[in-house]
């Protein structure tokens, strides 16, 4: 089932706090892993990364093999690296870092790693933090309703076509775009075929899970030309299943529905603000007063959520 | 006579339930407020109570109505009404999705425009929506009325069975295996005396009436893609 959200503020705030609101009042929708993505200040140079390992005991040597690859590409933590572990057996890091000369190339070459640590995000000002367990919990671990931003997206899974696992949750980095994420409500039934194409075309994909795809099918289609608009337009004829994604970036965030109408996407805007979520009872936790709400649920929609001086593009 | 005031906020759903079955007990009208739109309201009421909805509900509200008279206030989530017998549904705002859904007895009145699949799979009563009735309304409606006075999304009345589907509107376009017909006068009375405790009737509207076209009704596999509209 999974529930879904989106958030966007005239200016950074506790955009952490309210997505975990709106994540913990669609838990029911799936408690398996829950998940964030927020945009906060954008960095001038380097990047903010979030990622796990999965070998508590090799955390430190781990992290030293990471850092050999970036050094390979020019680049260097900034700082310290700050983790979170608890009694799980993965850990959690976010750490900055400065530009490596090519950032896909060095992706590339970190992901040689990934059974050890793995990126989840990689930005300018985008941090994904995700684990498994309800919003309240994720968010206590990883102190998400502390993370200030201008934007950002929310996701509740129930795992249905891939395992739960930390890594297999929501959001979804669009590995190797940097600041672009993912969110998505459904099933994409010819998966296999369109990884197939992404991968003969040089991506690669850290697990099974099709909502992994979408975010860099995506962002390739704006690689090749297309904006966004078009992008998420194309996505609904080319691709099969039944969805409601959002895909986030520094600019806002994009929506797009599949033409059977399966999957809802319930949207209020209020004072230039914004809240979008699967249920309407999630989007009434920011707002909380009898505001109209607007209803996505026809076939074949898309648009997309500007930040700052926001339009509608569809 | 007095009202029975019950408020929702957050608590549990099922004790929120257990307090309308005890109130309906009572006879008096009951408004519920602060409703937040919380999922599964109102569910399974018996007959005979007047309940009020202060605000918007979120999926099932009234589902398995049997008799009762609902109203609320503003917008509906999905499959308001589902499996209803018996009984009344006044939306004031705009109902979600799949409105009605399998519904055998009673009236759903909706004032704004109802979401995608508005009475699929229903098998009686009817559902009135002053506004538009979304993708795919009707799919597959067994029997009963869905009456939209403000017009019609895609596919409209897609692979219908006994059920009618009514428009006095744009249609946007029809769904597969979908017949349109001149209604008679008779049936076009039928359909008044629907709307008039309701305060719709209008003799100008130029109804489309949509019936099934009858070649689905013994499908068969190998002309599965004949049918097909993706």
């Amino acid at each position: 089932m999974c529930g879904i959200a989106g958030r966007i503020l005239n200016a950074p705030g506790n955009v952490g706090r309210d997505l975990v609101a709106l994540m913990a009042a669609q838990e029911h929708r799936g408690a398996d892993s829950t998940g964030f993505a927020v945009y906060g200040t954008p960095m001038d140079q380097g990047y903010v990364l979030r990622g796990m390992g999965f070998d508590k005991a090799r955390m430190d040597a781990d992290l030293e093999l990471f850092r050999a690859t970036l050094k390979e590409h020019g680049a260097d933590f900034l700082n310290d690296p700050t983790t979170v572990k608890d009694a799980s057996k993965h850990y959690c890091f976010r750490m900055e870092i400065s530009d490596p000369r090519d950032l896909a190339a060095w992706v590339s070459d970190a992901d040689e790693l990934s059974g050890r640590i793995e990126i989840q995000s990689c930005g300018r000002s985008l941090e994904i933090v995700k684990d498994i367990g309800g919003a309240e919990q994720v968010s206590e671990k990883h102190k998400v309703h502390d993370m200030i931003g201008t934007h950002g997206l929310g996701h509740a899974r129930l795992a249905t076509e891939s395992s739960v696992l930390p890594n297999a949750s929501h959001p979804f980095w669009a590995r190797p775009f940097s600041d672009v994420a993912i969110v998505h409500n459904g099933q994409i039934t010819d998966y296999y075929t369109q990884r197939d194409h992404l991968q003969r075309a040089g991506y690669r994909f850290l697990t099974e899970n099709d909502s992994e795809l979408i975010a860099v099918w995506v962002s390739d289609q704006m690689k090749q030309g297309l904006s966004m608009e078009q992008a998420l337009r194309k996505s609904i004829t080319s691709i099969d299943g039944v969805f409601t994604f959002m895909i986030a970036t520094p600019d806002g965030i994009g929506y797009a529905k599949d033409r059977f109408a399966m999957k809802p996407l319930v949207v209020i805007e209020q004072a230039g603000e914004l809240a979008a979520a699967t249920e309407e009872q999630a989007v009434r936790t920011v707002f909380a007063n009898e505001c109209d709400v607007i209803n996505h649920d026809g076939p074949s929609l898309f648009g997309i959520w500007g930040v700052g001086n926001r339009s509608m593009a569809a | 006579m007095s009202e029975i005031v019950i408020e929702v906020g957050k608590r549990h759903i099922r004790e929120i339930n257990e307090e309308l079955q005890e109130a309906c007990k009572t006879g008096k009208p009951i408004r519920v407020v602060d409703t937040l739109s919380r999922h599964n309201l109102g569910v399974g009421l018996p007959d005979g109570a007047d309940i009020t909805f202060e605000g918007s509900v979120g999926y099932y509200c009234g589902g398995l109505n049997t008799g009762s008279h609902l109203k609320i206030e503003r917008n509906s989530g999905w499959a308001t009404g589902e499996g209803m017998a018996k009984g009344h549904i006044e939306v004031g705002g705009r109902a979600g999705m799949s409105c009605g859904a399998a519904m055998i007895g009673g009236t759903i009145h909706v004032k704004g425009d109802a979401g995608p699949r508005c009475g699929v799979a229903m098998k009686g009563g009817n559902i009135v929506v002053e506004g538009t009735i979304g993708y795919q309304s009707g799919f597959m409606a067994h029997a009963g009325k869905i009456i939209a006075l403000g017009g019609a999304g895609e596919s409209c009345a897609d692979a219908l069975w006994e059920g009618e589907v009514w428009v006095a509107g744009p249609v946007q376009s029809l769904g597969v295996d979908v017949n349109v017909v001149e209604p008679t006068a008779e049936e076009v009375a039928e359909v008044d005396a629907i709307l008039e405790p309701l305060g719709l009737v209008d003799t100008s509207r130029d109804w489309r009436k949509m019936v099934s076209g009858q070649r689905l009704w013994y499908f068969e596999a190998r002309d599965a893609s004949a049918w097909l509209m993706i």
